[in-house]
C-alpha cells in the first residue's frame, strides 16, 4: 500500500455488499477482489467462531469490527501514526456518524441494499472529517474539542437562557468546530453524541441557519430528534436540540437576535482563540509545546499544539512542526491510553479490550507516565477529574516534568478551571 | 399571485444600476478583499454613513426534485464553492444573500436580504415538519428543474401544486440550472416558450459552476462570482418588489390609533383566513409587513422586526390593513 494512505470499507454484513469505500492520501480505488478478500477472510473466521479483529503487515495495519451484526467495517492505515487503538476508535466514530445521520434501524434492518447505499452518501462529508481531521483530538479521546473563550461566563448565560426560550435543555455554542460552551444537559449526553454533533456541525457547508434531524447513537438511535443550528457569525453556530417544536422560522425570527445580538463581539472573539484554544492570558511553562487536557466528569477536552501564542503561524517550518507536535502527542496518549491508563477508561461502556493492558497482572494502575525520545519528551497524569498530556521540548530536563505537569494541571483546575 | 402581471425585466428597478459608480459603491459593502462577504445572522452589510440603503428581507422557498442542482444554485448566488459532486441535503439549510439594488424613482436603494431555504427531496417525504416550517411566512418559491433531465421539468406543475395551495400567497419562480450541459441539454426553449404561455409563470436559466479564482488559486473571485449571480439575483428581487410594491392591494380595515405607541395595538375586526404574508399595515410613509401577527382575531405586530426600515411600527396615527385575497 502507498504511504500514508487510509481505506475505509463499509459492507452489508449478511451479503458481502459494499455500501461504501473512502479513502485518504490515494487516488487508487480498491479492486472489488481485494475488497472480496478482507471481508471474506473475516466471514471465514466468524464461521471457525473466531473474532478477527485486527492484523498488519510490513507498513500497514487493518482492523475489523462488525456492528449490531449488520454491518461490517474495514480500515486499512499505512499512517505511522496508526494503531489499533486509534482505528478501533475510528470505526467507532464512523458508525456513530452513521447511525446519527441515518438512524439505527435502516442499518440493522437492511431492506433495500441501494437505498441504503443512496442514503449513506449524507454521511461521506462527517465520515471523510475523520480521516482527514489535521487539527482537533476528538475523534481520538472521543471527548469534544472545547475552547476557553474570554467570555465564557457571559456566554454562558446566553446560551441557557436561548436555550430555555427555544424550549429545549440542549443546548451548545461551538466556535470553529470547538464548544465554546454548552447546557448542562447537553453534557449529560454521551461523550461520543457530544462529539459527534460538534463534529457534524462543523462538516457542513456554511449555511445562516439549519433544521438537521439527527439520532443520537446512544440515547435515541431510532427516534429522531431536530438539531437547529443558527451562524451567528461567520464561524460560530449556536446548536439546539427539539423534538417538533419550535419551527426553525420561529427561533431564528424570534430569539437569535434577541438573545445574541447584545454579545456579538465576545462572539467574534472566541474565534480568535482559536489555535491556542485558550486566551493569551493564560501563562504555560515556555518548555511545553503542545498540551491535551480531558476532562473525565464531562468528557470535554481541551488541546493546542501551539502553547505559545507567540510562535508565528506563517512560517512554513512552524506549520510542519506543529504536524509534528500533533503527531506525537497523538501517539502519546495512544500508548497512554492503552497501556497505563486503561483501568477505568473514560468512556466505560467501550466493553470490549483490544489491546492487552500492561503488565497484565498487575492490581494497580499508573497514575503518571513519561516518554524521552531525542526530538521531545512526553508526560501522562491521571487525576480524579482530569488527564493531562504534555509535550515537552527535548531540552526541558526530564526530572522536571513532574513538577511543570502538576502546575499546569493546577492552573487549568483554579485560575482557568476546565 | 394570479392575475398580478408580471413586472418587464427593468422596470422597477434601475437596470445595471450595480454596475454604475453609485452601485459599485454599495457592491463594495458585500464584498472583502476581492472575496464574497459573508454574514452571521446577527449580521448586516455595513455602508458608510453617506450612503443610506433600506434593508429588505425575504424569504425563498428552493424546491425541486433531488439532484437538480438547488444547493449549488444557492451556493452560486451566495458566492460559496459550489460542490462538485452530489450529496443530497440533509433537512433545511438555509443561506442569506444579500443584494443593492436600486428601484426607479426612489432617493434610496435597498439592500435585498434574500435568505433560500433549501431542503432536500428526501428530507421532505421523510419528515412532515419540513414543508411547513419552510413555507412559514415565505414570500416566494423556486421550483428547480434541471435542463438535462426531461423529467424534472415535466413534473413542475405537479411539484407546484404539491407544494402549494391555492390559496397560498407566495410568488411562483421557475428555474432551470445547468444550462452550461448544453450537449446534453433535455429541455428545449421551445419547450419554455410553451411552458410560459400555459402557466404564466417567470422562468429563470442558470449555470451553476464555479467562476474564476483569485490568484491565491484557492478562493472565488468575488466580483466575477456577483456579475454571474447578477442577472438571477436582479430577476428575483425584481418580483419581490414588484409583488409588494405595485400588486394590488385591497383595503379590509381602518384603526384609528391615536398617538401610536409602543404596545401592540389589538384590533377588534375579524380578519380574513389567509397567509399571515398576504397582511400589511399601513403607519404613515411606510408599508410594513406584518407577517409575524397572530391571526387570532386581532393582531399583535412585535417592533422586533420591520418589513423596510429600523423603526418600530408604531409611530402613526392610523393603521390600515390591506390584504391580497378577495375576502
Ligand atoms: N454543470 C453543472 N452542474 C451542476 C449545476 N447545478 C448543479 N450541478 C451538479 O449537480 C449535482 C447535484 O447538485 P445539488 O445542488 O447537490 O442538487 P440538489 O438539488 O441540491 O440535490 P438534493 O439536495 O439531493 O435535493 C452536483 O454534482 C452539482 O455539481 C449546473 O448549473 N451546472
Ligand atoms: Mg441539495
Amino acid at each position: 500500500m502507498e504511504e500514508s494512505a487510509v481505506y475505509l470499507l463499509c459492507l452489508a454484513a449478511s451479503s458481502g455488499v459494499p455500501l461504501y469505500c473512502r479513502s485518504k492520501g490515494s487516488s487508487k480505488q480498491l479492486t472489488f477482489s481485494v475488497i472480496g478478500s478482507l471481508n471474506g477472510v473475516h466471514m471465514f473466521a466468524n464461521n471457525q467462531d473466531v473474532l478477527l479483529t485486527a492484523t498488519c503487515t510490513g507498513n500497514t495495519r487493518v482492523v475489523w469490527r462488525a456492528f449490531h451484526d449488520s454491518i461490517n467495517l474495514i480500515v486499512m492505515s499505512s499512517e505511522s501514526a496508526a494503531s489499533d487503538h486509534s482505528l478501533h476508535k475510528l470505526l467507532e466514530n464512523v458508525f456513530g456518524a452513521m447511525v446519527l445521520v441515518i438512524g439505527l434501524d435502516e442499518l440493522t434492518n437492511i431492506k433495500n441494499v441501494e437505498r441504503l447505499k443512496k442514503d449513506l452518501r449524507a454521511c461521506y462529508k462527517l465520515i471523510d472529517s475523520f480521516l482527514m481531521e489535521n487539527e482537533k483530538m476528538g475523534d481520538l479521546t472521543q471527548c469534544v474539542d472545547c475552547v476557553i473563550a474570554n467570555d465564557t461566563a457571559i456566554l454562558q448565560e446566553c446560551l441557557d437562557d436561548f436555550t430555555q426560550a427555544a424550549e429545549s435543555n440542549f443546548g451548545c455554542l461551538i466556535a470553529g468546530g470547538k464548544v465554546v460552551a454548552a447546557t448542562e444537559k447537553w453534557w449529560r449526553l454521551s461523550s461520543q453524541e457530544v462529539m459527534l454533533l460538534c463534529w457534524l456541525v462543523a462538516s457542513l457547508p456554511p449555511n445562516s441557519s439549519r433544521d438537521y434531524p439527527v439520532y443520537l447513537p446512544q440515547g435515541s438511535p431510532t427516534v429522531p430528534h431536530r438539531l437547529l443550528t443558527f451562524q451567528l457569525v461567520p464561524g460560530v453556530d449556536v446548536c439546539v436540540l427539539c423534538g417538533p417544536s419550535p419551527s426553525l422560522q420561529k427561533v431564528e425570527n424570534e430569539l437569535v437576535e434577541r438573545f445574541w445580538k447584545p454579545v456579538v463581539d465576545p462572539l467574534r472573539a472566541c474565534l480568535r482563540v482559536q489555535m491556542r484554544s485558550f486566551p493569551a492570558s493564560v501563562p504555560i511553562h515556555r518548555g511545553i509545546l503542545s498540551l491535551l487536557l480531558v476532562n473525565r466528569d464531562l468528557n470535554k477536552s481541551l488541546h493546542t499544539v501551539q502553547a505559545h501564542p507567540a510562535e508565528d503561524v506563517q512560517n512554513p517550518d512552524l506549520k510542519l512542526a506543529l504536524a509534528q507536535r500533533r503527531l506525537a502527542l497523538r501517539s502519546f496518549y495512544t500508548l497512554a491510553m492503552s497501556r497505563y491508563f486503561t483501568s477505568d477508561h473514560v468512556d466505560g461502556k467501550n466493553s470490549l479490550q483490544f489491546e492487552e493492558p500492561f503488565p497484565n497482572s498487575f492490581t494497580h494502575s499508573a497514575h503518571q507516565c513519561y516518554t524521552v525520545s531525542s526530538t521531545h519528551k512526553c508526560y501522562g497524569m491521571k487525576t480524579e477529574a482530569h488527564l493531562l498530556f504534555l509535550l515537552f521540548s527535548a531540552d526541558v530536563p526530564t526530572f522536571s516534568m513532574r513538577a511543570i505537569a502538576n502546575k499546569t494541571m493546577q492552573l487549568f483546575s483554579k485560575d482557568f478551571p476546565f | 399571485m394570479a392575475g398580478v402581471a408580471l413586472p418587464k425585466p427593468g422596470s422597477l428597478l434601475i437596470p445595471d444600476w450595480q454596475q454604475s459608480a453609485e452601485g459599485k459603491e454599495y457592491l463594495n459593502s458585500i464584498l472583502r478583499k476581492k472575496k464574497r462577504k459573508h454574514f452571521g445572522l446577527l449580521e448586516r452589510p455595513v455602508l458608510p454613513p453617506q450612503l443610506p440603503a433600506d434593508i429588505a428581507n425575504y424569504k425563498i422557498v428552493v424546491c425541486g426534485k433531488g439532484g437538480v442542482g438547488k444547493t449549488s444554485l444557492i451556493a452560486k448566488l451566495a458566492g460559496l464553492e459550489v460542490p462538485n459532486a452530489h450529496h443530497e441535503t440533509t433537512g433545511i439549510q438555509t443561506t442569506c444573500v444579500h443584494w443593492p439594488a436600486c428601484p426607479r424613482g426612489s432617493e434610496r436603494p435597498v439592500i435585498f436580504r434574500l435568505q433560500f431555504w433549501d431542503c432536500g427531496e428526501t428530507a421532505l417525504r421523510k419528515f412532515d415538519h419540513i414543508l411547513p416550517a419552510c413555507k412559514e411566512k415565505g414570500d416566494a418559491v423556486l421550483f428547480v428543474f434541471s435542463f438535462t433531465d426531461r423529467s424534472s421539468f415535466e413534473d413542475v406543475p405537479a411539484l407546484i401544486s404539491r407544494t402549494l395551495g391555492d390559496d397560498e400567497d407566495l410568488a411562483r419562480v421557475v428555474i432551470g440550472t445547468k444550462l452550461d450541459q448544453y450537449m446534453h441539454t433535455d429541455v428545449t426553449e421551445q419547450d419554455l416558450r410553451v411552458f410560459q404561455r400555459t402557466w404564466h409563470l417567470p422562468v429563470m436559466r442558470v449555470r451553476s459552476v464555479n467562476g474564476p479564482r483569485l490568484c491565491d488559486g484557492r478562493s472565488l473571485d468575488g466580483r466575477a462570482g456577483l456579475a454571474d449571480a447578477a442577472p438571477v439575483l436582479n430577476g428575483l428581487v425584481e418580483l419581490l418588489w414588484h409583488r409588494d410594491q405595485v400588486a394590488p392591494w385591497t383595503l379590509f380595515s381602518e384603526v384609528n390609533w391615536p398617538g401610536g405607541g409602543s404596545t401592540a395595538p389589538r384590533l377588534s375586526p375579524r380578519l380574513p383566513h389567509c397567509a399571515p404574508a398576504t397582511l400589511r399595515l399601513y403607519t404613515g410613509p411606510h408599508w410594513e409587513d406584518i407577517a409575524w401577527a397572530t391571526i387570532t382575531g386581532h393582531v399583535e405586530a412585535s417592533p422586533i422586526r420591520t418589513g423596510r426600515g429600523q423603526q418600530p411600527l408604531y409611530s402613526d396615527r392610523s393603521l390600515c390593513i390591506m390584504t391580497k385575497t378577495a375576502i
